[in-house]
């Protein structure tokens, strides 16, 4: 196992740059999320680690060693591919076996190591199944299994689960997780998929059009994203935003075009007053205030059992609130509603920084 | 009958026997009183029609061979009987074995698969860069490949002929062979790279990742893939090497005369011996009937299926 080290790594594609000088560390043992929307670069860097694409600039390190130039066989870095490109012509304990026959390992010991590693997956009633007779959950771990078989430096997953169905997709979601505390192999895992990333990352690297927007551990992107996109990204349903101009005299607050009054945290924000702004709040940190509450007309409610999602419109933009309580509102109906002012986020209206 | 939204195949039939009954002239009024009972003779007609058909259709297409092949096995004195019945007799091929044609029907064989090899051993590789890399003027390339093939082969004859003149080849296997590699080639290149064009790239990424080099991954994953396109194409290469007539006959004399080539010799020297001509016209068929039967379930299956998500 080992560390990996991306520095200044850049892709372009004839003159088209995708990927634009990439800063990375991700130490020995950590399970690291790419995530961004489709076309972010996320893949072609994951490709590049794994020597499937060139790079056009900078230098990708493995433990000390430098890999850019190196062919994928000699990187020691083992893939899962997002169709799990098992070789259909091959059954299953062969593809499992397939590298460490490369390897010119001894027989007796293959036979060992795909005994092994079926057992841990759960695959060994299948070994001489080819791909075609196995269901999308059964592919998916045996090419995990391909992949562990080796005993990697690291391991690339480039959005395995997205051909799953949900209820499987959450199964295997736990078994990758259980696998990587078991093996404590570096991996990096590719998905678009925010809870994801967040169910299952050390540190998760928010990328877009081939820049790194954010690198932090899943509570810290959600508690403080560092600007509106990442804010915009990261939680589900996604966080609300409200434009206006903030106001700092008195307690601060946020002033939308429509004169309603939203509340912040006591601390000074990096902006001055009277500053075109954008105020996000989570759905989640609203709660019903007949008194202070601003007034939100009241689109779809949406009772979960747990708790009620509510769509509503507030000063003319649409809002989501997920509120601890039932709710028996009626569309059209108004309701008072109160973002919390501790757990309020502020930013920039233009460069989408955050500003407290 | 309720109409659901997927009719069944009973339905869709009565549904078609009712249209189509006015114009047969089938009653008005019995059609109205009772849509089904009138409609019953055609539809065991048009149940049946379609393997009658098929039949009928056999038959025509393969009359010229059967016809061939009675013509073989007939005594030699009474081809020309049009009694239906007769008894068989293997005097006509025996015939043939003792002649010349053995050695002819070898030369087919060896030039055949001589040629069907070392097409597939320069097309395939061909194909596959032409399939997975992307250069400059790779269309083009691909396009000149085939011009090789749209050209008369008549153009060719005089060129042949002189170029083999000079180098030694006329009249031998190896130059017979050669001539349909340049033809074989194209064919092989199109048909291959199509092949591997299905292959997902993937596959190979994969077998990258897992220690294969470019090489490795094209004979482990991707050739076994490609597969019954291969056995497809080989059989192509073979039965049009097989049956080629005109150059075996303007670059041949006597050494590396083909089977096609020599069959006219019965017409020429021997007289018009029409026992021997259908007799080695039936082993010139043999061979092609073979190879593709033993390719056949190469042909038909489909390797791919199971490897990636759909």
């Amino acid at each position: 196992m080992a560390s990996i080290e991306l520095r200044q790594l850049a892709k372009r594609y004839g003159k088209t740059p995708v990927v634009h000088g990439i800063d990375l560390h991700i130490a020995d043992g950590e399970f690291v999320a790419l995530v961004g929307p489709s076309g972010c670069g996320k893949s072609t860097l994951l490709r590049m680690i794994a020597g499937l694409e060139e790079t056009s600039g900078g230098e990708i390190l493995l433990g000390e060693r430098r890999i850019d130039a190196v062919a994928p066989r000699d990187r020691d870095i083992a893939m899962v591919f997002q169709n799990y490109a098992l070789y259909p012509h091959m059954t299953v304990a062969d593809n499992l076996g397939f590298s460490l026959r490369l390897q010119k390992l001894k027989a007796a010991e293959i036979r060992a190591r795909i005994a092994e590693v079926a057992d841990i997956l759960g695959l060994s009633a299948l070994l001489e199944r080819k791909p075609g007779q196995l269901s999308g959950g059964q592919r998916q771990r045996v090419a995990m299994g391909r992949a562990i078989l080796r005993r990697p430096q690291a391991f690339l997953f480039d959005e395995p689960l997205s051909n799953l169905d949900a209820k499987l997709r959450v199964q295997v979601r736990t078994e990758i997780k259980a696998l990587h505390q078991r093996l404590r192999t570096t991996t990096v895992y590719v998905t678009h998929d925010q809870v994801e990333a967040m169910t299952l990352a050390d540190r998760i690297v928010v990328l877009k059009d081939g820049r790194i927007e954010q690198v932090g551990t899943p509570l810290e992107l959600y508690d403080r994203p560092g600007n509106a996109f990442v804010a915009g990204f990261i939680g589900s349903p996604a966080m609300n935003f409200i434009p206006g101009r903030l106001q700092l005299d008195g307690a601060p607050h946020v002033l939308t075009d429509d004169g309603l009054r939203l509340p912040l945290p006591a601390a000074a924000p990096r902006a001055e007053h009277g500053a075109r702004v954008v105020y996000g709040a989570r759905p989640e940190h609203f709660t019903l205030d007949d008194d202070e509450g601003v007034a939100a007309e009241v689109r779809v409610v949406e009772p979960t059992g747990s708790d009620t999602q509510v769509a509503l419109r507030v000063a003319g933009h649409e809002v989501i609130a997920q509120l601890r309580e039932r709710v028996s509102a009626r569309p059209g109906e108004l309701l008072r509603l109160k973002p919390q002012a501790a757990q309020a986020h502020l930013f920039d209206a233009g460069s989408g920084q955050r500003l407290n | 009958m309720t109409h659901s939204a997927n009719p069944t195949y009973d339905e869709l039939e009565r549904a078609q026997a009712l249209a189509w009954s006015p114009l047969t002239g089938a009653l008005p009024a019995a059609g109205a009183a009772d849509p089904v009972a009138p409609a019953q003779p055609w539809r065991f007609a048009r149940r049946h029609a379609r393997a009658a058909a098929a039949l009928v259709l056999l038959l025509v297409l393969m009359f010229p061979f059967l016809w061939l092949v009675q013509l073989a096995l007939r005594p030699e004195n009474d081809v020309f009987s049009d009694e239906l019945l007769f008894t068989p007799t293997l005097a006509s091929f025996a015939g043939l074995l003792q002649g010349n044609f053995a050695r002819s029907f070898g030369n087919s064989l060896l030039v055949s698969t001589l040629s069907t090899a070392l097409s597939l051993a320069i097309g395939v590789p061909a194909a596959y860069a032409l399939a997975r890399w992307n250069f400059k003027a790779r269309s083009q390339v691909a396009l000149w490949i085939l011009v090789t093939r749209m050209a008369p082969p008549i153009a060719f004859t005089i060129p042949f002929f002189l170029a083999y003149r000079w180098l030694g080849l006329q009249d031998t296997v190896i130059g017979l062979a050669i001539v349909y590699l340049t033809f074989n080639l194209a064919i092989v290149i199109w048909l291959m790279q199509t092949f591997f064009e299905a292959v997902p790239p993937a596959m190979e990424e994969a077998a990258y990742i897992d220690g294969c080099g470019v090489w490795q991954a094209f004979w482990r994953v991707t050739l076994p893939l490609a597969a019954p396109g291969l056995a497809a194409t080989a059989v192509l290469c073979f039965v049009f090497s097989w049956n080629d007539f005109f150059y075996a006959l303007i670059l041949t004399r006597t050494e590396a005369i083909t089977a096609p080539v020599a069959i006219v010799n019965f017409l020429q020297y021997e007289g018009w011996e029409w026992s021997r001509i259908a007799a080695a016209g039936t082993l010139v068929m043999a061979p092609v009937v073979v190879f593709t039967l033993v390719v056949r379930k190469w042909l038909v299956q489909g390797l791919t299926a199971g490897g990636l998500k759909d």
